[in-house]
Formats: C-alpha cells, structure tokens, sequence
C-alpha cells in the first residue's frame, strides 16, 4: 500500500460524517415553532404500557424462575418453609427501581417529561403487578395441598414478600449501592427470617393467630406505601447525589 | 417566551453553589461561561427542574420549571449522562423518545432525522458502549433535541467532540438558537465566541456580568478574563 492511500484511508477513519438533511430538519424545525405546533404525545397509559418492554429481561427471568420454583416446593412439601421463598421474588423490584440510578441515566429521565418519578414508579408497578398476579395464580394452584383456607395461604404468602419489599425499599431509600448488594442481604435474610420464624414462635401458624397475619399484612403494604410515598418525594436529592 | 430566575440560592453543607442569581432568558444563544466549579452545572440543574432551589423562583412565562408542561418543552444535554448497557444508539434515542412522552410514529421519525443530523447512521444499531466519546456526545446531544424543545439546556456539549464535529455543532446551534431559548455552558471560549448573543459569566457561585455579547466587539477570551480579574 502506497503512502497516499494510507493517508487516504486513515483520513476517512478520522473525519467524522457530515450531517444529513440538516436543512429539512432545521426547515422543520422553524415551522413547528412558527406554528407553535406541539408534537403529539402519548398518554400515561401508553408511557406505563410501553415502560414494560424496557425491564431487563433477566427481571422476568428470575420472577418465572421462583414462581415456579414455589409452586413445584409447595406440591412436592407441603410445609410451612416454602412461604419463606417470597422474600426472594422482592428481589426483581429492588434491583429494578435502582436500574437509572446504577447506569447513570437518572438525570436524563429527570428532566424528561415524564420524569424520574414516573420511570421508577411504572417499573416499579409493572413488576409488581406481575409478581403479585403470579403469586395469586400459584395460591390457587397450591392450596388444596394444605390444610390452611385460601385466605391463610395468602397471608402467609404475601407478608414475607411484602416484608422484604417494605424493609428493601426503605435500604434503598436511604443507602443506594452500586450492586444492589444491601437489597440482595435483605431478601436472603427475610427468607431465612420467615423459614426459622416457627422455630421460635411454635404458634405461628395456628388459626387463632390469622388475625396477627392479617394485621402484619395490612401494616407492611401500608408501611411499603408510606416508604414509596416518601421516596419519590425525594428523587431530585437522589439524582444529584 | 421568557426563562425568569429569580434571586435562586443553593448551598451545599458549607458551600454555597448558586448565590442570589437573577436574569432572564430570551430567544437566542446565552453562553454561561465560568471556570470548573463556578456552578454552572448546579445553575443549570436547577433551570431544568432537578435540582430544587434552596430559595427563590425558577419560571417560564409563569409556569414552575417543575411542571410536567414546562419539561415538555425542554431539551436537555447533561455533562455526563449513562446509557442501558443493551441499548444501541438507536434504542436509546427511541427509549428517551418514549421518557418524553412522544407517540411511537412521532419518535420513529424524529430518532431516524436525529441519527442522520448527528452522522450515526452508520452506527445507529450498534451497541452505545462500542461509541467513542465523540459519537455518544453526539448520540446526547440528538435526544436532547428530540422533542423539538423550545428551551434548550447543554451542559459542556463540545466535550469530546473533534474541532471538525464542534464547528459543525456551532452551527447548528446558532441554528436553532434563532427562534428558541438556547442556554449553553462551557468553559471553553472559543465555542461562544461566534454564536452566544447574550453572556452571563458566573464566578464561585455568582453571576459576576451579564448582557448582550456582539460578535465583532472583540476578543471574548480577553474579555472574560477582564471580568474574571475585575472582580478579584
């Protein structure tokens, strides 16, 4: 290869390209505000509806996973230590809601119309609405296997997974770590709260105790609320530090 | 269309970033010009509803810069901004389209205009963490310009960016500064020098001078040096 043709050829790798259409773009550009035309949007239904395709996939992955990993241990053992896996399925949402803040783009969302807020709060619905539908799909699946009602089989369900989403979402809140390693501790460590908890409270489980289930429920879904609640009220400090 | 800030004020623990400023922003380029630390970045934060105010106002045409309208109408390129680790250039343009609220025909169309402007066609289905610098600052400033926005904010937006792509950049803002507010901070300034119609220099927090800037009336750089050294 002669010298020319390397200069050549190394030019063209250096020279960036040349915009295309700049002035269709700027031409359009000036009528729409000549006009004061504004662009059509979509509406918060269609943000929330098309925020489902951008959660990691991997999110799915893991909420199939231990759906089916519950359902197959419930069958299979019957016991009280399968309602300590929910814990676990908590994961996904944590994880999720940090995802802007891990690859830097929560200023840019901030400032978008729909905000911060709205990106982390429509993630935040669209993987707990599918958690929690997955949930009661496999109660109705695992309960003739127990000799607790459905309404028991629920709470027991639901107050550890909502026990670790309450104290995960608070960690969040006030400690962000780059790995999610705080979120991840609290989960395995709610799990193995609720699978050593009939060790030490022999009772746990009896009828008479429902009412204590119920009341736990209704305390950590208002209590998850409350944090979130919070939490978005705070996003700005969140991005600037 | 007016961007008013008035007497907006934000400390940091024993720092204070914004002291007391005041002006406002009419159509055309405004270079915010200062030296690393000055608080450009805190100033221009607060323009774009990140950051709130410790105290004082932030307003356009009486609507709170925190408004889901206001944000709407913004474009905003920040100093450093991330990426989704499996997003191509494409993708991310089409995911910020999305966060802005622009219907999917509007966003196809716009992302596809935006990629030849920015000359990443070539490069548009590639992975953004195969860019160089220059390609995603290029990639930043395309979604900022994405929902044709009235008010324009971009932090360093020459950062990374060849002296060919910056004189290209010049242009095109010089462009689009004609009929919209456009607010651009550097402190290189060379890049304001033939575009900015009004300055504002902002020292440790303060605006040290403002006004309008003619581009036959000097030496800039002589200028803001003068400034600098006036106030010290």
């Amino acid at each position: 290869m002669n010298e020319e043709r390397l200069i050549l050829q190394i030019r063209e790798l250096c020279i960036s390209p040349r915009p295309e259409k700049k002035r269709e773009f700027l031409q359009h550009l000036k009528e729409h505000g000549m006009m004061n035309r504004r662009l059509p949007v979509m509406s918060h239904g269609e943000f929330l509806a098309g925020q489902l395709f951008y959660i990691g996939k991997w999110i799915w992955i893991l909420s199939g996973f231990l759906l089916l990993f519950i359902t197959w241990v419930c069958c299979r053992h019957p016991g009280n230590y399968p309602f300590a896996l929910t814990p676990l399925l908590a994961l996904g949402i944590l994880l999720e809601t940090r995802r802007s803040f891990r690859w830097r783009m929560a200023e840019l969302e901030h400032a978008a119309r729909f905000s911060l807020r709205s990106v982390i709060l429509a993630r935040m619905f669209l993987v707990g609405a599918v958690n929690t539908g997955g949930l009661l799909i496999v109660i109705l699946i695992i309960q003739p296997f127990f000799s607790y009602s459905l309404i028991r089989v629920f709470l027991y369900m639901m107050v550890p997974y909502l026990t670790a989403s309450w104290l995960g979402a608070i960690y969040e809140r006030i400690h962000r770590t780059e790995q999610g390693v705080g979120s991840i501790l609290i989960c395995i460590l709610s799990s193995f709260f609720f699978a050593a908890a009939p060790v030490f409270i022999g009772q746990l489980y009896e009828e008479r105790l429902t009412v204590f289930w119920a009341a736990a429920f209704i305390l950590t879904a208002c209590s998850l609320a409350g944090n979130l609640r919070e939490w978005t009220s705070i996003m700005e400090e969140a991005v600037w530090n | 269309m007016e961007l008013t800030a008035d007497r907006i004020t934000r400390q940091y623990k024993n720092k204070i970033a914004v002291d007391r400023m005041s002006f406002t922003l009419t159509k055309g380029v405004t270079g915010l010009l200062g030296a690393n630390g000055a608080g450009k970045t805190t100033l221009m934060r607060i323009l774009c509803g990140i950051l709130v105010p410790d105290s004082g106002t932030v307003t356009c045409d009486g609507m709170g810069v925190e408004t889901e309208e206001y944000r709407e109408m913004l474009g905003y390129l920040p100093q450093e901004f991330g990426y989704y680790p499996e997003f191509s250039g494409r993708d991310f343009l089409l995911y910020m389209s999305a966060v802005k609220g622009l219907q999917k025909t509007v966003a196809l169309k716009k992302t596809g205009e935006l990629i030849e402007l920015v000359g990443l066609k070539d490069a548009a289905r590639k992975k953004v963490r195969t860019y160089s610098g220059g390609m995603k600052q290029r990639l930043g400033i395309a979604q900022a310009l994405l929902n044709d926005p009235q008010i324009l904010i971009m932090d360093e937006p020459t950062a990374g960016l060849d002296p060919q792509e910056r004189i290209r950049f010049r242009n095109l803002i010089a462009d689009i500064g004609k009929d919209r507010i456009v607010l651009l901070s550097t402190h290189i300034v060379s890049d304001l020098e033939h575009i900015a119609d009004r300055l504002m220099i902002m020292k440790e927090g303060r605006l040290l001078w403002q006004g309008e800037w003619n581009a036959g009336a000097g030496d800039l750089e002589e200028f803001y040096i003068s400034k600098i050294s006036d106030n010290q």
